[in-house]
């Protein structure tokens, strides 16, 4: 188990423009948060506001501009086998069997094959896929392989796991299966996890706590407590508890304002520039993103 | 219901050859029902005999060996000098590719045929020359084919070898390698094929053996049997080479195979 904390954590991104000029595209604008160790943290924010870019930092695949953000007191200098990622989807080599693709990590730290072999079946079983080792990632269901990409994360047995929309592409049934594995797997070991999703009740399901960001550059607007024990979770009629409910409609209108924040954002983009089509394409995606937020 | 199944493929088999069946029927009946002059094109049948003669005294053996040892030197190097250097140029230095690639473009665009001369004046009418244009044309599918499959391997797998800590060696030789292969294949088979179209054009041109240079030298001595039965050959050779090839890759991707059956 593993305490992380970002400090003002800023990141811009740089566009190249013809020649050698640059865009600036300030994605976070200094976060700021906590997670206690066997803490689960889940990110929710409009599409766009940084999430992944956030993960990604945490995970030491980028360097903030400016802030920390550290692992039990040390700064994150690169990516750590006690840190691991689970990405939204296709991540699984195609060239490998699930077998092999749960193997992948461990072959640089432990040279008995056997061994290697005996650590990656544990792991498939763990998350419901005995018997599934020879399969390759196209023979699997969406669902399936994410549960592979979560067995090749754990497998590296990190303290840390980071998760980046990992049900986002699932259906509504596969990924209230796979919500309750997590949430199993993620506390009989104890780890640490970072959570991103789009979805409320995804967050208040399985998050200890919820932050909520702002729109882009984003920072942590709130982070809201969620006061749901592992029982209560682990019941059928969850989501008609009342503090499921009131947690939902709290995160349901922090989110509303930040959403609105991003539509007038984008009507003075409309405003100011009618030819860029380019733009105008971007519009209308983070407007459809909205109102699959409103949706949910 | 395996007979069944046997019924269709043997169906299957007739239909795909009917055409081809009706191609050398008409070839053969042509020359007797005065449509084509036999000595100038003789009929199936005469080439058949004679492509068996060739095989029986070994000539042909002779030629296809000395033909198939260029290709395959000319194949190897190009594959020796293309592969790394293809690797080195989508996988490193974004900076010298952006300078390279409108040379390399301009480079492998050349017509090989207007370069045979430019090969000879370097290298001699001997077998320096013709392995070299061999080499010449084998190497830009291999190169191009191999930055490109570089390039567009997706950033994602990159991700997650970085994330579980991968030496740079290791996430070449286990994330961006194998996500490219499929590309470096398709390049390797291409150059396979262009090796033979090149070969037979080099043998046509001062040698002394080989399948081409069996083809002019029937003409030459106006042995038209002898002539087809050659180019008979090539064209058989050439489809083993491609079936070789495809066989391998097959092998070597055998997760990929799985998606189109
Ligand atoms: N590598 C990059 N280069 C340039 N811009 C980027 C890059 N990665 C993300 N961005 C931009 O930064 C913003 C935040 O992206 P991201 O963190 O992926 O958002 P989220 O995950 O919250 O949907 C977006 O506007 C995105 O287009
Ligand atoms: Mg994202």
């Amino acid at each position: 188990m593993a305490k992380i904390r970002a400090d003002n954590v800023k990141k811009t991104f740089k566009i190249k423009k013809e020649g050698n000029e640059f865009d600036e595209l300030p994605a976070l604008a200094g976060v700021n948060l906590e997670i206690d160790p066997g803490e689960f943290m889940v990110i929710v924010g409009p599409s766009g506001c940084g999430k992944s870019t956030f993960l990604d930092l945490v995970g030491g695949l980028t360097h903030p501009d400016e802030g920390t953000i550290a692992i039990d007191g040390k700064p994150i200098t690169g990516p750590s086998r006690d840190r691991a990622i689970v990405f939204q989807q296709n991540a699984l080599f195609p060239w490998r069997t699930t077998l092999g693709n749960v193997e992948f990590g461990l072959e640089s730290i432990n040279p008995d094959q056997d061994e290697r072999r005996e650590i990656a079946l544990d792991y498939l079983s763990l998350v419901g896929l005995s018997g599934y080792h020879n399969h390759y990632p196209h023979q699997l269901s969406g669902g399936m392989k994410q549960r592979v990409s979560i067995a090749r994360a754990l497998a590296l047995n990190p303290s840390i796991m980071l998760m980046d929309e990992p049900l986002a592409a699932l259906d509504a049934q596969t990924r209230e299966f796979l919500q309750r594995d997590i949430l199993r797997i993620s506390k009989e070991s104890r780890k640490t996890v970072l959570f991103i999703t789009h979805s409320i009740d995804e967050a208040v399901f399985l998050g200890d706590k919820v932050a909520v960001m702002s729109a882009r550059p984003g920072v942590i607007k709130r982070v809201v407590d969620i006061p749901l024990t592992a029982e209560e979770r682990a019941s059928d009629d969850v989501v008609a508890a009342t503090e499921f409910v009131q947690s939902r409609q709290l995160l349901w209108r922090l989110l509303k304002e930040e959403v609105v924040k991003v539509e007038e954002a984008q009507s003075n983009i409309h405003a100011e520039d009618h030819s860029n089509s380019l733009l105008l394409d971007k519009k209308t995606g983070l407007i459809n993103s909205v109102r699959a937020f409103a949706r949910i | 219901m395996v007979s069944d199944k046997f019924v269709k493929k043997l169906k299957t088999f007739a239909l795909k050859s009917s055409a081809i069946v009706a191609f050398v029927l008409l070839w053969e009946a042509a020359p007797h029902l005065g449509l084509i002059d036999p000595i100038f094109i003789p009929p199936p049948s005469v080439i058949a005999v004679k492509l068996y003669q060739l095989l029986l005294s070994g000539e042909l053996l002779v030629h296809t060996a000395a033909s198939l040892e260029r290709v395959f030197l000319g194949f190897i190097i190009a594959l020796a000098i293309a592969l790394p250097l293809g690797f080195l140029i989508g996988g490193w230095f974004k900076t010298f590719e952006t300078a390279v690639d409108p040379l390399l473009q301009v480079l492998g665009q050349a017509n090989p045929f207007t370069l045979f001369p430019v090969f000879m004046a370097l290298l001699g009418i001997g077998e320096l020359s013709k392995i070299g244009i061999i080499y010449w044309v084998c190497q830009w599918p291999v190169l191009f084919n191999t930055v490109s499959g570089i390039k567009s391997v997706d950033p994602v797998y990159i991700k997650v070898g970085r994330s579980m800590g991968l030496t740079k060696f290791n996430l070449f030789k286990k994330v961006l390698l194998p996500a490219a292969l499929p590309a470096i294949f398709t390049g390797i088979r291409m150059s396979a094929v262009f090796a033979f179209f090149m070969l037979i054009g080099a043998e046509m041109i001062g040698a002394h053996s080989g399948l081409g240079f069996l083809i002019i030298q029937s003409q030459a001595v106006f042995n038209m049997p002898k002539m087809y039965a050659s180019i008979v050959s090539v064209a058989l050779l050439g489809i083993a080479i491609n079936y070789i090839m495809i066989k391998f890759e097959r092998k070597a991707m055998s997760w990929k195979e799985d998606i189109a059956a």
